[in-house]
């Protein structure tokens, strides 16, 4: 095919002019004719049909330029990222309200930038692309843009009132997409509206010329790492849940799930679930390992010359040639043997957190004790140990969840995501019962201290010496009553949590003087 | 030793200016000057932080916007982009919204254009005085909610609300016409003396009309037999 030779010969000059993205060589498809474009992870795929339809219009070579310009911008300025596509997405959702209109507005906005961008900063034959394709709906006003933007000429005609609005729009300040997509679609909503339901009344659907902007565009990873960073810059739950609700086709279509990429299609998209588990991956909290116990047991460590006064038991024969004499016979130095304690490494871990009534309700707004207890989670399952959860609002009337230990992470979040809302009372015996489940495991329990029987659960705590991490939300009397109860005890440690920052700042299995005094352990 | 980044030096960025950047430039300049000319009002009219609505006040507020923004050249969208800097500002005398609204309708009544369109339903604050002595042969369209006192003094001009307004809406107006899509407050037309009021949903209350018509839902509520002109 002549395309493919002619990519052959332009692919070096376009990888150079963009400064060698790691992009691999573009692909020809026979598509459809109208749409030029398609990117798949990060292979881009040039249709022939419509190389072939614009070839007695423009030069071959400059046609390959310019939608390879087009498609290599997208990558390397606009949208750069998951991340960014899903906050333009976000940010037109909030103007139109409808996927759709929000789609196509991020569509458009985006391919605005990419191209001005690579107008301004590179030499690029995108004019001549746009001259000599079908300017119908939002292309007709678009393209008057372009003329208006760059000072080329399109054969556009006349510069309406729309065309004033946006060419005011700061598209090359990434700092201000946010704010320019809104006024961008606040400006083309009827033509997008009026294109859409074009396309619900006519099946023959007519695409975006230069390729749709879609989730396939990304890989599995960068989905990933894109909702990650979404979640910690969205302004609450109801907007993450809203996007990823949106989503939810695509992503499962690609095989992403609640657990993260690659859990296949049946599992279906928690938005809560994943809104938390996005989020605690944003923050790491250090876990401190057991400490190292003296066993007591003496070993041969290494030789010193025999001294007169020195025990003969020690004496090494095999080094000291079978001779007593001062200087040449040789001893052990014993030292003492060193090994971890029962348990080596970290230990598994019971998350005890409150969701009776004074807690936030996880699914409607940010629950720092969900995040909390999420973060706790993700530290314990890293180090390959294993988390169980009891989840109490008043457990004595069965408001309760009882996971015994586990390592899987979905039902660990589903758990701890659940809302109970009711009174707060613990039952002692299933706490009992879980720690029984492992051998000196740790505790994590985040609440707001407002605990019906907590002076029972102080008693509790005084009397077992597993590693126990208390996180309050606030402070108030019973949390005052906590800490001055535990004082003493040396593997309790207490923290506040007032917003995300303190989350951070929580130490899994903090003993206290521990850094201090080692040896008293044992 | 051959240059390893050779490559690169040869592909450096071309960067050409591009029609965008003086459009950009030259906005943020008018901005600027409408800015400063705001400015000057508040120090004058706004320096305890405290502006009383009287009508002395709102005429002298006016007479010194006249002047502040004499020499700008700007358009309609720059006197929208003047809006939502407003909005975005954290410095309290810009929220005064008395100046604000007499500064804005400066700005539309000497606007090239005849017909100004505000797109101002993103708007936290609700302007107050928006279409103040508008003119003959200019048609003033605000999209979303206004404050209070919107319309007063109207002067021949067309103000069309689409969204709702406040109290003492069209107070003092002479001739033209004022449209509001949804409600008005307390106090509707009050002073009035000729001109026309119409409104597409309800009016909380009529003030003492002097003159002029004032329709709501498409009925014509003044005059008519239960409201007769109020004389002074």
């Amino acid at each position: 095919m002549e395309i493919e030779k002619v990519i052959q010969k332009v692919w070096p000059k376009v990888r150079k002019k963009h400064l060698f993205p790691q992009i691999p060589t573009p692909k020809v498809i026979e598509g459809g004719e109208d749409v030029a474009l398609e990117i798949k992870s990060k292979q881009l795929f040039i249709s022939n049909s419509f190389y072939e339809k614009l070839r007695d219009t423009m030069d071959g070579e400059e046609i390959v330029e310019a939608v390879l310009d087009h498609g290599i911008t997208h990558y390397m300025y606009c949208p750069w990222d998951f991340h960014t596509h899903l906050t333009l997405y976000n940010e037109a959702k909030k103007v139109v309200k409808k996927k759709d209109l929000a789609q196509k507005a991020t569509t458009y906005f985006m391919d605005v930038v990419a191209d001005t961008y690579c107008v301004k900063q590179k030499e690029t034959k995108i004019p001549n692309l746009y001259k000599n394709i079908a300017k119908t709906g939002v292309y007709e006003v678009l393209t008057s843009l372009y003329e208006k933007i760059w000072g080329v000429d399109l054969g556009s005609g006349e510069h309406d009132e729309r065309v004033n609005r946006l060419s005011r729009i700061p598209y090359l300040e990434r700092k201000r997409w946010g704010e320019s997509i809104k006024k961008f679609t606040k400006v083309i909503q009827d033509i997008l509206e009026e294109e859409l339901e074009n396309e619900q009344q006519n099946p023959q659907k007519k695409p975006n010329p230069l390729g749709e902007h879609s989730l396939d565009n990304y890989s599995l990873e960068e989905i990933d790492r894109g909702l990650r960073e979404f979640a910690s810059a969205v302004e609450d739950l109801q907007e993450f849940k809203e996007t990823v609700e949106d989503l939810k086709e695509e992503l499962q279509e690609k095989g992403y799930a609640t657990g993260g990429m690659g859990r296949g299609k049946g599992s279906p998209i928690d938005a809560n679930l994943l809104y938390y588990m996005k989020l605690a991956e944003s923050y790491t909290l250090p876990i401190r390992k057991l400490p190292i116990e003296k066993r007591g047991d003496l070993h041969p460590h290494s030789h010193m010359p025999w001294e007169i006064g020195k025990p003969f038991a020690d004496i090494d024969v095999w080094t000291s040639f079978g001779k007593i004499m001062p200087g040449i016979t040789q001893i052990w130095t014993k030292r003492e043997g060193e090994t971890y304690g029962e348990l080596e490494g970290t230990p598994d871990c019971l998350i005890i957190i409150d969701s009776s009534g004074s807690m936030i309700n996880p699914r409607e707004r940010l629950s720092y004790a969900v995040l909390g207890a999420a973060c706790a989670c993700n530290a314990y399952l890293k180090n390959e140990s294993r988390v169980a959860v009891y989840n109490f609002s008043d457990a004595l009337r069965g408001n309760k969840i009882v996971m015994d230990f586990n390592h899987e992470k979905e039902q660990i979040y589903q758990a701890i995501c659940r809302y109970f809302g009711g009174g707060t009372a613990l039952d002692l015996e299933d706490i009992q019962y879980l720690l029984s489940r492992s051998d000196n495991s740790d505790i994590f329990i985040i609440t707001d201290m407002q605990i019906t029987n907590l002076e029972k659960l102080i008693e509790f705590f005084n009397q077992i010496e597993n590693r126990v991490t208390a996180v309050h939300l606030g402070h108030n009397v019973h949390s005052t009553r906590f800490k001055e109860s535990t004082d003493k005890k040396k593997n309790i440690s207490l923290f506040n949590v007032k917003n995300k920052e303190d989350i951070p700042k929580i130490v899994l299995g903090k003993i206290k003087e521990y850094l201090s005094s080692t040896s008293e352990w044992g | 030793m051959k240059n390893p980044f050779e490559a690169f030096h040869q592909t450096a960025g071309r960067r050409r200016e591009i029609p965008l950047d003086k459009i950009l430039k030259s906005k943020e300049e008018t901005l600027t000057k409408i800015l400063k000319g705001y400015e000057d009002l508040l120090k004058n009219e706004a320096k305890d932080l405290v502006w009383l609505m009287q009508y002395s006040t709102v005429i002298k507020a006016y007479s010194i916007a006249e002047k502040g923004i004499e020499g700008i050249e700007y358009t309609a969208e720059d006197i929208e982009e003047f809006c939502y800097a407003l909005d975005r500002s954290d410095q309290i005398p810009y929220l005064i919204t008395g100046p604000a609204g007499v500064y804005i309708s400066a700005l539309c009544n000497y606007a090239k254009e005849e017909e100004i369109t505000l797109h101002l339903r993103d708007l936290n604050v609700k302007i107050n005085l928006l279409g103040y002595r508008l003119p003959p042969n200019k048609k003033l369209i605000v999209e979303g909610n206004v404050g209070d006192f919107t319309g007063i003094g109207l002067d021949g001009g067309e103000l069309i609300i689409e969204g709702s307004g406040k109290n003492y809406t069209g107070a003092g107006m002479k001739r033209g016409k004022i449209i509001v899509r949804h409600n008005l407050g307390f106090n509707t037309g009050h002073g009035m003396t000729g001109g026309e009021i119409v409104v597409g949903g309800r009016i909380k209350g009529l003030g003492k009309i002097v003159g002029g018509k004032v329709f709501e839902r498409d009925h014509l509520i003044f005059p008519n037999e239960g409201v007769k002109p109020f004389y002074f």
